[in-house]
C-alpha cells in the first residue's frame, strides 16, 4: 500500500478521531489539556480528511474498498467503501470540523470546572466520526449501525446541558423522531435484502419489481426526510438545534442533516435507479412545503438559533427541490438536466454546510459574550463584538443568498435546472417547476428578511439588556474557526469554479454526465449552462462592478457636494430626555407585519397585560403572542392520539394481570407452533 | 435396551397424568418425586449402558444429582415451603379434573401427530419416546395453567423443566456433562426463588392464591 494513497489518507484518519475519542477520556481530569488535546487532534484528522477526499475526487477513479474486518456472523463486517459520492460528503465534514474543532477550543472552555469536558469531547469526536462512517460504509447493515451510533451520539450532545428542562424534551423528540426515522430505514432495508438476499447498497436492484422499488422510496424518504428535517417531519429540528451547545448544533445542522441527503442520493438515486417520475415530483412538493414553511417560521423567531434552525430546513427545502428536478429528468431521460439539478443540489448543500456552520458558531459566540439566544435582549453588538458581527453579517449575506457570497451560486444553479426542466409537451411538471421557482423567489426574499432581523436586531441599535451591555469580544480562536468558514463561503461566491468542479466530477462518477464545459465561460467566471442564452453570470464581475459603482457615487458626491464637515452628535431624541433601548424596533415588531399577513400560518394569539392603577398610565405592559403549531396540533397530535389510545385498549384486553392468562398465550403460541410444523 | 425406554417414557407420561389428576398440594410434591425418580432411573439405565459401551461415566454422575435434587432436596424445599404457610382446602383448579386429563389425552395425539413430521427424530417409526416427553412438557404448561396456587405452578415450572430434560436425554441419548450440570444449577436456583416469592405473595396477600396478584400490574 501506498503511503500517500487516498485510501492510506482516510484509514489515517479515521484512526485520528478514534484517538481524540480515546484522548478526550484518558486527559479526563485535566479539562483544559483535554479540550485542546482533543480538539487538536480532530482538527488534523479533518485537514487528513481533506487531503483525503480531494485527492479522492481528483485523482482516483475507482472506488476505495477497507476492509477492517470480517466477522464468521453474517451481515456484521465493518467495511467501508469510499466512491466520489462519499468522498465529497467527506469533504464539506472534514472542513467544518476543521473550523468547528477550532472553534470548540475557545467555547468549550466556559465549561472547564463546571461540566464533564471530557465527556463532552469524547461524544463529540465519537459523533464526527459516526458521521464519517455513514458516508463511507459500504454496506447497508454497516450504515444502519452507524446512522444509529450518530443518532444516539447527537442525541447525548443534545441533551448535555440537561438541566434545563427544555432541553430534555427537545432531547426527548429528537430521539423518538429519529427512531421513527430508522424503523422506516429498516423496513427499505429489509426490502431490500428479502428481493436481493444481500445487503450491498452498491449491487443490482434489478430484482425488485417495481411495486417493490415504489414501496422502498417511500419508505427511505420518510426515513431520510425525518433526518433532514423536512416538512412534516421537522418537528424534532427547531427544539434539537438550539438544544444543543453551539459547535454542536453547527455540526448537526451543517452536516448531520446532510446524511440524509447523502443517503437518498445513494439509496434512492444510485441504488433504486429512479423509476417514475411522481419520485421527483413528491420530493419536489416536500422542497417547496419546507422552503416556504421554513422560512416563515424562521423570520418570527426570536431565539437566533431557533431562526437558523428553521432556516436550515428552508435550505434543506432547496436542496429537495434541486434533487427532486433531479428525479424528474433522471426519469425522463433529461441527462444534462437532471446532472445540472444535482450539481445544484449537493453544491448547496455544501455551501449550506458551510454558511450555516459559520452561523452557528456566531449564534455560539453571541451566546458565550451574552448568555442569551433571545434577541430581544441582545442589540448593539456590533460596537462590543467587531469580528463576530462581521463574520455573522457575511454567514447572514451567503444565507440570503447574495452576490457575491456563495449561497447565491447554489439558488441560482437551482433557478436554471428548474428552468431547463420546463419543456414543452407536460402541463404538469411544467407548473411544478414554474411554481417551484416562485417559492424560491420568495424564500429568498423572506430570507433576505430574516436576516436583516437577525443581524439588525442583534447587533444594531442600542443594548437591551445588562448582559449585552457588558458583552466582550470572544476569544480569537473561536473567531478564526468562524471567520475561515465565512471567508470559504466569500471565496466559493466570488470563483465557484475549483468546487463546481469537484462537483462536476461527483457527479460525473454517479451519473456519467459532465456539465463542467458548459458551465464554465471565458474568464473562468461565467456560465452557460444548458445553451441558454442569456443566462450568464459572474459573481467576481458583479462584485467588481458594485464596488466600481460605490465609489463612482462616493466620487460623484464628494465632486457635487464639495468638502463637508463631520461632527459627532447624539440623535435628535424629539424632546424626550435621552433616546433609550426600548424606544428601538424590537424583534417581535419588525416580524409583526408578516404575522399579520400570514395569520393562517401562524394563528398566533396575543396576549396584552397592562399593569398599573390607572389605564392611561400603565406601569408596565406585556406583550405575548404566542404560535400555534399547526404540524404538531394536525399532525402529531392525532397520531399520538391514537397510539395511545390503541395501547390503552391493547391493554385492558391483552395485558389482563392475570398469571394464567399469559401462560395461556404462551400455551396456545406452543400449540399452534406445533400445528404449523404438522400441517405447513 | 429401547424397551426399557418405552416404559420409563410411558410411566414419566402415565405420572404427569397422575399429576394431573392431583387435588391437594401434598400430593403434587409426592407426585413430582415419583416422575423424578423415574427420570433418574431412566438416566441411570443410560449411564449403566453408556458405562459398558463406551466407558463414560457422566450420565450416571448426573443420575445421582437427579436423584439428589430433584427427588430428595427440592421436594422436601416444596414441602417446607407449604408448611410454613397457612393451610387452606380450597379448590385449587380451573377446569374439572375430567376435562384436563381429556385436554392431556388430546395434547399427546396432537404431539404425535406434531412430531410425526419432522425428520430426523424418528428413523422409520415414530419415536414413542420423544412423543411422550415432548407431551410432558406441554403437560406442563397446562397445569400450570390449570392451578390457581403458587406451589401449583412451581411444580408445573418443574415438570416442564423434567420434561424437556427427559426431552433431551431420549434424543441424544446424553448431553455434554456441562449442559446438565448448567441445567441443575438454573433450576436450583429457579425453585429456590420461587419458593421465596411463594412465602412474599403469602405475606403480602395472605393467600397464595395468584389470581390475587392481578390488581398488580400498572
Amino acid at each position: 500500500m501506498k503511503i500517500f494513497s487516498a485510501s492510506a489518507l482516510f484509514q489515517t484518519s479515521i484512526l485520528l478521531y478514534l484517538l481524540a475519542a480515546i484522548a478526550a477520556l484518558v486527559f479526563i481530569k485535566q479539562q483544559k489539556w483535554d479540550n485542546i488535546i482533543s480538539n487538536i487532534i480532530c482538527i488534523i484528522a479533518a485537514i487528513f480528511g481533506i487531503a483525503a477526499s480531494l485527492m479522492k475526487i481528483l485523482v482516483e477513479d475507482m472506488p476505495i474498498n477497507i476492509s477492517i474486518f470480517h466477522s464468521t456472523i453474517p451481515f456484521i463486517s465493518v467495511e467501508l467503501r469510499i466512491d466520489h459520492l462519499s468522498a465529497f460528503f467527506v469533504l464539506s465534514l472534514s472542513l467544518l470540523v476543521v473550523c468547528v474543532s477550532l472553534y470548540s477550543i475557545g467555547y468549550i472552555s466556559h465549561y472547564i470546572g463546571k461540566r464533564k469536558v471530557g465527556l463532552f469531547n469524547f461524544l463529540y469526536s465519537a459523533f464526527i466520526l459516526s458521521m464519517f462512517l455513514v458516508m463511507t460504509s459500504g454496506n447497508a447493515v454497516f450504515f444502519l449501525l452507524t446512522w444509529e451510533a450518530m443518532s444516539l451520539l447527537s442525541y447525548f450532545l443534545v441533551v448535555f446541558e440537561s438541566e434545563h428542562e427544555e432541553n430534555q424534551a427537545a432531547g426527548t423528540l429528537y430521539i423518538i423522531m429519529t427512531h421513527v426515522g430508522t424503523a422506516f430505514l429498516m423496513v427499505g432495508f429489509m426490502m431490500m435484502y428479502s428481493y436481493t438476499q444481500s445487503f450491498d447498497m452498491f449491487g443490482s436492484s434489478a430484482d425488485i419489481p417495481i411495486l417493490a422499488k415504489n414501496a422502498m422510496f417511500i419508505m427511505f424518504l420518510i426515513g431520510f426526510g425525518t433526518k433532514a428535517g423536512v416538512i412534516p417531519f421537522h418537528i424534532w429540528l427547531p427544539c434539537a438545534h438550539p438544544a444543543a451547545p453551539s459547535n454542536v448544533s453547527a455540526l448537526m445542522s451543517g452536516i448531520m442533516i446532510k446524511t440524509a441527503i447523502y443517503g437518498m442520493l445513494r439509496f434512492i438515486f444510485t441504488y433504486l435507479g429512479v423509476q417514475s417520475t411522481w419520485w421527483g415530483a413528491l420530493i419536489i412538493v416536500l422542497g417547496i412545503f419546507s422552503s416556504t414553511l421554513g422560512v416563515s417560521y424562521a423570520f418570527v423567531m426570536a431565539n437566533i438559533k431557533k431562526l437558523l434552525a428553521y432556516s436550515s430546513i428552508e435550505n434543506i427545502g432547496i436542496i429537495f427541490i434541486g434533487l427532486g428536478i433531479g428525479f424528474i429528468a433522471q426519469a425522463q431521460g433529461h441527462l444534462t438536466v437532471s446532472a445540472l439539478a444535482i450539481i445544484a443540489s449537493l453544491f448547496h448543500s455544501f455551501n449550506h454546510t458551510l454558511f450555516k456552520g459559520s452561523l452557528f458558531l456566531g449564534a455560539g459566540s453571541i451566546q458565550y459574550a451574552t448568555h442569551t439566544k433571545n434577541m430581544e435582549e441582545l442589540g448593539g453588538l456590533i460596537k462590543k463584538m467587531p469580528l463576530t458581527a462581521l463574520f455573522v453579517l457575511g454567514g447572514a449575506l451567503s444565507a440570503a443568498s447574495i452576490v457575491p457570497f456563495n449561497g447565491f451560486i447554489g439558488e441560482w444553479l437551482t433557478y436554471q435546472s428548474l428552468f431547463a426542466n420546463i419543456v414543452p409537451g407536460q402541463a404538469a411538471l411544467n407548473i411544478l417547476s414554474i411554481l417551484s421557482v416562485a417559492v424560491l423567489a420568495m424564500t429568498g426574499a423572506m430570507a433576505a428578511a430574516s436576516f436583516v432581523k437577525l443581524f439588525g436586531i442583534s447587533f444594531l441599535g442600542l443594548p437591551r439588556s445588562e448582559q449585552a451591555l457588558q458583552a466582550k469580544e470572544v476569544p480569537c480562536v473561536m473567531n478564526i474557526g468562524t471567520g475561515i468558514l465565512v471567508t470559504l463561503c466569500l471565496f466559493i461566491g466570488l470563483f465557484p469554479l475549483p468546487i463546481l468542479k469537484v462537483v462536476d466530477k461527483v457527479v460525473l462518477n454517479l451519473m456519467g454526465t459532465s456539465l463542467i464545459g458548459q458551465l464554465q465561460g471565458g474568464l473562468l467566471i461565467a456560465y452557460y449552462p444548458l445553451q441558454i442564452s442569456g443566462n450568464v453570470i459572474s459573481p467576481l464581475l458583479f462584485f467588481v462592478v458594485l464596488v466600481a459603482v460605490i465609489l463612482f457615487a462616493l466620487l460623484v458626491i464628494r465632486i457635487i457636494g464639495g468638502k463637508y464637515s463631520e461632527r459627532k452628535y447624539g440623535t435628535w431624541d424629539c424632546g424626550f430626555e435621552a433616546l433609550n433601548s426600548r424606544m428601538q424596533y424590537s424583534a417581535a415588531g419588525f416580524s409583526n407585519p408578516i404575522e399579520i399577513v400570514f395569520k393562517i400560518l401562524f394563528r398566533p394569539s396575543r396576549k396584552l397585560k397592562v399593569e398599573g392603577k390607572l389605564a392611561y398610565h400603565p406601569e408596565s405592559i406585556e406583550y405575548t403572542t404566542v404560535w400555534e403549531s399547526i404540524f404538531e396540533k394536525h399532525l402529531y397530535n392525532p397520531i399520538f392520539y391514537v397510539i395511545k389510545m390503541l395501547s390503552r385498549r391493547t391493554k385492558f384486553i391483552i395485558q389482563t394481570g392475570s398469571i394464567h392468562s399469559y401462560l395461556l398465550y404462551i400455551f396456545v403460541v406452543v400449540l399452534v407452533l406445533m400445528m404449523y410444523n404438522t400441517f405447513v | 435396551m429401547s424397551n426399557y425406554f418405552d416404559a420409563l417414557s410411558v410411566l414419566i407420561l402415565f405420572s404427569s397424568f397422575i399429576l394431573m389428576a392431583n387435588k391437594r398440594i401434598k400430593s403434587y410434591i409426592k407426585t413430582f418425586r415419583i416422575q423424578s425418580l423415574l427420570i433418574a432411573l431412566a438416566a441411570g439405565i443410560m449411564g449403566i449402558k453408556g458405562s459398558f459401551e463406551e466407558g463414560r461415566i457422566d450420565i450416571l454422575v448426573v443420575c445421582l444429582l437427579i436423584v439428589v435434587l430433584k427427588v430428595i432436596f427440592i421436594p422436601n424445599l416444596l414441602n417446607k415451603t407449604y408448611a410454613n404457610i397457612e393451610y387452606k382446602v380450597e379448590k385449587d383448579f380451573i377446569l374439572n379434573i375430567p376435562i384436563l386429563i381429556l385436554m392431556c389425552c388430546a395434547l399427546v395425539v396432537f404431539t404425535y401427530f406434531s412430531l410425526s413430521t419432522i425428520d430426523g427424530i424418528n428413523a422409520g417409526i415414530i419415536n414413542t419416546q420423544v412423543v411422550n416427553s415432548v407431551s410432558v412438557i406441554l403437560i406442563g404448561l397446562l397445569f400450570m395453567i390449570s392451578r390457581k396456587k403458587a406451589i401449583g405452578q412451581i411444580v408445573g415450572f418443574l415438570v416442564i423443566e423434567n420434561g424437556l430434560y427427559i426431552t433431551a436425554l431420549f434424543s441424544t441419548h446424553g448431553m455434554p456433562f456441562i449442559v446438565d450440570v448448567g441445567i441443575f444449577i438454573d433450576v436450583i436456583t429457579a425453585v429456590m426463588i420461587l419458593g421465596f416469592m411463594v412465602f412474599r405473595i403469602n405475606e403480602k396477600f395472605e393467600s397464595i392464591d395468584i389470581d390475587k396478584l392481578n390488581n398488580l400490574r400498572g
